[in-house]
């Protein structure tokens, strides 16, 4: 074997580091984006598998923990003012405080879609082009009102206070649902929660179809990162927006082949342990003591709200 | 021989949560063959993966031929191409380490990076084939190969870079015995070619085959020892702590016995 090594195998690289000077990397926001997602992804389902259950709200059963979200998302959606969404998000704030949870990071995920889902799509209805009012911020003026395709467009173009009152309602409402979504999630071991769902008469092809998604989030962030890793280890220079666009779209054709063999290896190992169809669970405990307070303090919380 | 590696008082952990490796020093003689032995989980390919700048340690110093190899360190142009240039990953999941068309691409993509022209990579793909003997693979998609045909391409890959230092992470787990002896030989040519060649393994045989120089990672994810392979490899009580080999019963007729067992017969003459 020796004698076939190629020649160009046995060139010797010079042992010095070269002086430098051509400047940092730039990396595609594309490649940042990518990376930085796969690594929440992988980090938020270890926290979630590992949230601990000695903390207020963690040791509660997940089906309170399962009625209490839904209730309360209901409250949320009825709503017509302000007010009791500012009450709901602080009662939500002490709570995530008693669960000893990271605020920043809860909040900043929380934000972060309520901005885009919430402030950012209703924002269009803030302008008394969409939304008729009176008009407290004036943006531009024409010289006469005018008719554009089905739109009759107003002289004074601005944003309306019933307008941002609605914006502020969605938004608030998007926080609000958001952060009670995140705050079960985040105090309920993910097991807990199929659990909880199936005793509450969830469809077992709908529990399947949550439990198999969730499994393959992970496996799916950890093939997109080692796939970065792998192309990062060939790697010597930088590579433009075009190049990082097309490698992504090369990977996504990958990974979806993948995907689709991995699923059908997961079935047929699910079908060689003798799945039929159902979901079975183990282990369904009673309700203690304190998971009926609990369930008893938040309803009543909940009513209160209700009223207010 | 002359340094090239040296980890300081290494540790990483995994979403700050799960130890991976934990307090490693040890150090790399250029042209060494290097192995990196211990039980699964004890961290064998997050070293590697430090070793090769694609993840960094959150305690302690990685040199590479006496410069710092940081995540800031690799930011620098000069200094990412001078490293990569140097310094080849074989991933353990050849699946993972394949992202080309077609295994000419794969054997391409590499040469191309660090600045190799069009003609020099061309002939450097050839030959790796012509080694490797995939000559026939050229124009195949890479999920269209076997195990071993990926395992080949995968080196291939790296082998097109001309890289000073080989990181191998577990390079025969899953081949036939045949593969395994092809790559046992490739290896022992790289390593005469000059080439120093660091490799994780649980594999002992491997290890005594290649005669390495070994690390031992405990559970613990620490430096257990380090040494040449048979102070290593014949340090049963060591093996044995340390999980690489265990102790089973089995009969001889209608005696049953309990003895020490690795899975790997020692090369003896």
């Amino acid at each position: 074997m020796a004698n076939k090594v190629p020649a160009f195998l046995l060139e010797k690289h010079s042992p010095a580091r070269p002086p430098g000077g051509r400047g940092k990397m730039r990396i595609p926001f594309i490649e940042r984006g990518i990376h930085n997602l796969a690594s929440v992804v992988k980090t938020g389902y270890v926290q979630w598998e590992t949230s601990s259950a000695d903390r207020f709200f963690q040791a509660t059963d997940a089906r309170v923990k399962v009625l209490f979200l839904l209730f309360y998302v209901v409250i949320v959606s009825l709503k017509r003012d302000l007010l009791p969404e500012v009450l709901i998000g602080v009662f939500v704030f002490v709570l995530v405080l008693a669960s000893r949870l990271n605020v920043f990071n809860f909040y900043k995920r929380v934000l972060f879609f309520a901005f885009l889902f919430g402030f950012l799509v209703t924002l269009p209805a803030a302008f008394n082009v969409v939304t008729g009012g009176e008009v407290i911020f004036p943006l531009y003026h024409f010289s006469a009102p005018f008719n554009f395709w089905i739109y009759p467009i107003p002289a004074e173009i601005g944003i309306t206070r019933e307008g941002l009152y609605s914006v502020a309602m969605v938004t608030s409402r998007m926080a609000n649902s958001l952060a009670l979504s995140f705050f079960v999630l985040l105090t309920t071991p993910f097991p807990e929660i199929i659990r909880a769902l199936k005793v509450l008469r969830v469809p077992d092809a709908l529990l399947m179809v949550i439990a198999l998604a969730y499994k393959y989030i992970f496996v799916f962030a950890k093939t997109v990162e080692d796939m970065h890793l792998a192309k990062k280890s060939r790697l010597a220079g930088g590579i433009s927006d075009e190049g990082a666009r097309r490698w992504i779209a090369g990977r996504i054709a990958v990974i979806f082949r993948k995907s689709r063999l991995r699923s059908e290896e997961a079935y047929k190992a699910m079908l060689a342990r003798g799945f039929s169809g159902d979901v079975r669970i183990h282990g369904e405990r009673k309700l203690l003591g304190r998971d009926w307070a609990t369930g008893i303090a938040f309803l009543a919380a909940g009513l209160l709200f209700l009223w207010i | 021989m002359e340094e090239i590696i040296r980890l300081e008082e290494l540790s990483y952990s995994y979403y700050g949560k799960i130890p991976a490796v934990s307090g490693i020093s040890l150090a790399v003689g250029e042209g060494a063959r290097f192995a990196v032995i211990g039980a699964n989980g004890t961290g064998k390919s997050t070293l590697l993966q430090i070793m090769d700048g694609l993840i960094h340690q959150s305690e302690g110093k990685y040199f590479f031929r006496g410069n710092e190899v940081s995540e800031k360190a690799l930011e620098e142009r000069d200094f990412l191409r001078f490293f990569r240039e140097r310094v080849g990953y074989v991933f353990q999941d050849s699946d993972i380490q394949l992202f080309c068309p077609t295994v000419l691409d794969e054997l391409l993509y590499g040469p191309l990076q660090i600045g190799v022209g069009d003609k020099e990579a061309m002939e450097r793909a050839a030959e790796v084939m012509r080694v490797l003997k995939i000559e026939n693979l050229k124009d195949r998609p890479p999920y269209m190969l076997s195990g071993g045909e990926k395992k080949r391409v995968a080196i291939g890959s790296v082998l097109s870079m001309n890289p000073e230092v080989l990181l191998l992470d577990e390079p025969t787990n899953g081949l036939d015995p045949r593969t395994q002896c092809f790559l046992v030989e490739l290896m022992l040519a790289l390593s005469e070619a000059g080439k120093t060649l660091v490799i994780a393994t649980h594999d002992l045989s491997l290890v005594d085959e290649l005669h390495a120089d070994v690390a031992l990672l405990s559970e613990e994810h620490r430096l257990e020892k380090t040494g040449p392979c048979e102070d290593i490899l014949g340090d049963e009580d060591l093996l044995l702590r340390v999980n690489l080999i265990h102790e089973h019963v089995h009969h001889h007729g209608e005696a049953a016995h309990k003895h020490r067992h690795s899975h790997y017969p020692f090369h003896r003459h």
